[in-house]
């Protein structure tokens, strides 16, 4: 009697595992990347470089959570925001002092900072509701450089130019081999990236998902809806602030510090750029190219080709440019649209015919009763 | 009581009074046309009572609550929707999301638990404005036939006891018109009040059992659709003074 | 002290008014929220460093100055067609693009003058007294030469025909297109002028305050000529010069009147900024839109 449940439920949840992921060729590559990436450290052998590597893809991690945030925000509402750092800087100042201050460990202070950030982010959003595009873009700059103001301002409890540093107590793992360590920490951000990414999916794709759409298409029609657009601005703006202060906090423990380039405007900006680079709008397409960013700066530029640092930011941007120009909808959008024209799978046609099905078959049971 | 009651509404635009001192009520159940030529103040009208426009001075009570100076999505909660007369889709989702954003409003809501329950009550939405074909489609490449008629579907979506149309006859071919005049007589018999506003005359006065005239801002006629087309001033207005 | 404020300021807010000009112009004729303003600023101080007698050139102040100006007007229509033209219309590829050009010109910057400042030498050199006020001839300069050209380009729009031709594509690029004004020549000559005048107010403010400049220098500029022009309403001349009053006293204030006032300028100038627009959000004098969009 046991195993046959057992079995008719194993064999029920593999075959939604193939519907969902193994039929939609993007998701069965995106799984097959995540196992590639979560057994790289093992098939590494320790050395020097390898565990430069590790750190890069450490940095890649932290910034692809901080990019989706911004691509949920932006992409999904339609909330331009060219000052992301602000919630950025929030987290990794908040964790820093309170872990300075009281001796908080990550796993307390990062938790508490992010909740401190999403409160904040309902005054910092509140400007969005009055002012749209540019005036809305504009005056999102405005945010991280009054924050980098008071951070100058109030040198002695911030630290002002010379940044806050917090003790080597502050790591999130006490381990004395540097290679291991990275190991860990590697496996803690790509594992909170994995956490984050699927919750911001959710979201996105979930019916508050298509209300930020709405928003993002047509204000006015959502208005008429019956939408509190202002509630939904909001929310968006507060979950995008959880994760962006979440990367923020997780750096700080990293890094072992804090500094007023967490607010900086070359941050925020990034966030535009690894997002649209990567396909506004999916989330997958920001973490795709924080990793094409840090991947292509910090790693190739440095030690494959070793070019002087100075060259790096022209190396890189210019091609960004010019992907920017020829593919307006993004690296990895280009890349699962071509997927799906190979393999002629149109995962929204089919999953509409499978929501049909259900609901003729419930309309025909019901008309039978 | 009236189910909407419009007193005295002015609006001015600097030195033009595109609403003047307009009164009028509609009563449950009724489907009624509101006509003029263009530039008449229809429209205005329309955003006047649906929130989106500040009137100057007036009332407009909906079942005797008065909802002058509410916010847009509030007055949509108090079951007052509306359509636009240029379509105004959410092109990057697909045909049956756009309804589930009027099934996610509050009052929209009502009587729904489950996430599937709003994707099949948007499903019924989308058939009984014959759209049900297209529900995965995204809703930039539908047709603009269609699309209006998504429109419907979408204010019907937030259950309202008052619908007002905006042209929803504008640029139809005369069988989906035929199909829409069919269309909007179920939805009146489902207990939906409407307030039409129209050009195509032949196809209004079909629906409709009451007609408001309105020119310049002023409302110059009300009655009868039979009474209306033979009525001397509107055909003046519509014709020009006869020589 | 009250002195101090009202020269400084004034000299403060008309380089301001001028920088800010040309990003209301960019922005109101050209239809481009152009990110990399702030580096027509930079280059501006950069080529006058380079023409001038500490660089290359080795010309006079003032020639260094018209030349630098000018060369920064060929960048900019340069870098209009070249970069902005091709993504004219979508907002956020416009702006990763220029925020991608600001970064270039960055490091074009860095590598060919190093990381650290240049000095950029005085306009003039001495000072005078005014109400018990010890202003530099520099300074004097900045103000009469950014009240001159900030006249000029006023009266250039509103009053020839290319002005003329400038304020109908603000108002309908379609309608213009079709009454055959060249919308890409005009919008690319509205960005040559907007890098001109950046420009010139770049070397203006750097000659008479700071006397350096560094590779960096970008930023502020850009943060400031939003500031201005959010503040007085996107695309009003007139009100990016109330903007540029207000920031600027602003500013001047926060500096003598408070001890960390450095550090603090920018962040009250922001802050205000910021609450001008809860209670107008298109700006003192933008475009207001009745309709509840």
């Amino acid at each position: 009697m046991r195993t046959k449940t057992v079995t008719t439920y194993l064999s029920k949840a593999y075959r939604r595992f193939a519907l969902h992921i193994l039929d939609i060729p993007s998701r069965l590559l995106a799984l097959l990347l995540i196992v590639l990436f979560l057994t790289i450290p093992g098939i590494l052998p320790s050395s020097k470089i390898m565990s430069y590597l590790l750190s890069v893809l450490i940095t890649a991690s932290v910034m692809a959570i901080f990019a989706s945030s911004w691509d949920l925000l932006v992409g999904r509402c339609g909330q331009i925001s060219l000052g992301h750092a602000i919630f950025y800087g929030l987290g990794a100042y908040t964790t820093a002092l309170l872990f300075k201050h009281y001796g908080l460990p990550p796993w307390v202070g990062i938790p508490i900072s992010v909740l401190i950030a999403a409160a904040i982010s309902l005054p910092i959003g509140f400007p969005a509701l009055r002012v749209k595009g540019p005036y809305l873009a504009l005056v999102s700059l405005a945010f991280p450089l009054i924050a980098t103001s008071i951070v100058f301002a109030t040198k002695g409890i911030t630290g002002g130019e010379n940044g806050l540093p917090i003790s080597v107590a502050g790591r999130f793992f006490q381990l004395t081999n540097i290679h291991n360590l990275r190991i860990a920490e590697y496996y803690l951000t790509f594992l909170l990236l994995l956490v984050s990414a699927i919750i911001i999916h959710k979201i996105a794709n979930s019916d508050t998902g298509v209300v930020f759409v709405s928003i993002l298409d047509d204000e006015m029609a959502s208005k008429a809806c019956g939408i509190n657009v202002t509630r939904y601005k909001l929310m968006a703006f507060a979950i995008s602030a959880v994760f962006a202060s979440l990367a923020g906090g997780v750096n700080v423990h990293l890094l072992l510090s804090a500094s007023h380039s967490d607010f900086s405007l070359t941050l925020s900006f990034f966030a535009v750029i690894m997002t649209v680079l990567g396909g506004m709008g999916t989330i997958y397409g920001a973490i795709v190219g924080a990793y094409i960013i840090y991947f292509l700066d910090m790693y190739f530029l440095r030690m494959v080709v070793e070019i002087p640092d100075v060259w790096h930011i022209l190396i890189f941007i210019v091609p960004v440019i010019i992907l920017v120009i020829k593919w307006p909808r993004g690296v990895a959008r280009f890349v699962t649209d071509k997927l799906e024209d190979l393999s002629e799978e149109r995962p929204l046609e089919e999953r509409g015919k499978w929501i049909w099905k259900k609901y003729r078959r419930k309309k025909k049971s019901a008309n039978e009763d | 009581m009236h189910l909407l009651e419009v007193e005295n509404l002015t609006k001015r635009f600097g030195g033009l009074t595109a609403v003047n001192n307009v009164s009028f009520h509609i009563d449950e159940g009724e489907i009624v046309g509101l006509i003029g030529p263009n530039g008449a103040g229809k429209t205005t009208m329309f955003n006047l009572i649906t929130g989106f426009l500040k009137a100057d001075s007036g009332t407009v009570k909906l079942r005797g609550e008065n909802i002058l100076g509410l916010a847009p999505h509030k007055i949509v909660n108090k079951g007052l929707a509306r359509t636009f007369q240029v379509v105004r889709p959410f092109r990057h989702l697909p045909t049956i999301a756009n309804v589930l954003v009027a099934l996610k409003s509050p009052r929209g809501s009502d009587k729904i638990e489950w996430i599937k329950t709003r994707q099949r009550k948007a499903l019924e939405l989308l058939e009984d404005v014959g759209l049900s074909e297209m529900m995965m489609e995204p809703a930039e490449i539908l047709a603009h036939g269609d699309l209006k008629r998504l429109e419907i579907a979408r204010a019907l979506g937030t259950n309202p006891d008052l619908l007002l149309l905006d042209e929803p006859f504008a640029g139809l071919n005369p069988i989906e018109t035929d199909l829409l005049t069919k269309s909007l007589q179920t939805i009146n018999l489902d207990g939906h009040t409407m307030v039409i506003v129209e050009h195509k005359l032949h196809a209004l006065m079909k629906l409709a059992k009451r007609v408001l005239v309105l020119h310049y801002g002023e409302k110059i006629a009300e009655g009868r659709p039979e009474e209306i087309t033979k009525n001397k001033k509107v055909i003046e207005v519509y014709m020009g003074k006869e020589k | 002290m009250f002195e101090q404020l009202l020269i400084l300021g004034a000299v403060a807010s008309a380089v301001y008014a001028l920088l800010s000009l040309g990003f209301t112009l960019s922005f109101g004729i050209a239809r481009i929220v152009n990110m990399a303003h702030g580096s027509f600023f930079m280059l501006g101080a950069y080529l006058y460093y380079a023409y001038g007698p500490r660089g290359f050139g080795k010309l006079d102040v003032f020639s260094s100055l018209i030349l630098a100006a000018i060369t920064v007007a060929i960048t900019g229509a340069i870098f209009y067609r070249s970069a902005i033209h091709s993504v004219m219309g979508d907002d956020i590829a416009l702006i990763v693009v220029t925020i991608g050009g600001a970064l270039v010109f960055q490091q074009a910057m860095t590598i060919i003058f190093g990381v650290g400042h240049v000095t950029i030498n005085p306009l003039w050199e001495g000072a005078i007294h005014i109400f018990n006020v010890a202003v530099t001839y520099s300074k004097i300069f900045a103000l009469i030469i950014s009240l001159s050209l900030f006249a000029c380009v006023s009266i250039f729009v509103s009053k020839t025909k290319m002005g003329k031709a400038m304020r109908a594509l603000s108002q309908d690029r379609q309608a213009a297109m079709l009454m055959g004004i060249n919308t890409e020549t005009l919008a690319m000559l509205t960005v040559a002028i907007a890098g001109a005048i950046a420009a010139v107010a770049g070397i203006l403010i750097t000659a008479s305050t700071s006397q350096m400049a560094d590779p960096f220098i970008w930023l502020y500029p850009l943060t400031i000529s939003f500031a201005v022009v959010i503040l007085g309403g996107l695309g009003s001349i007139k009100g990016t010069l109330v903007g540029a009053l207000t920031l600027g006293f602003t500013e001047t204030a926060v500096v003598l009147y408070f001890p960390e006032g450095g550090f603090l300028k920018t962040g009250v100038a922001l802050a205000v900024m910021v609450a001008v627009l809860l209670v107008r959000p298109k700006g003192l004098f933008g475009k207001r839109i009745e309709l509840e969009e």
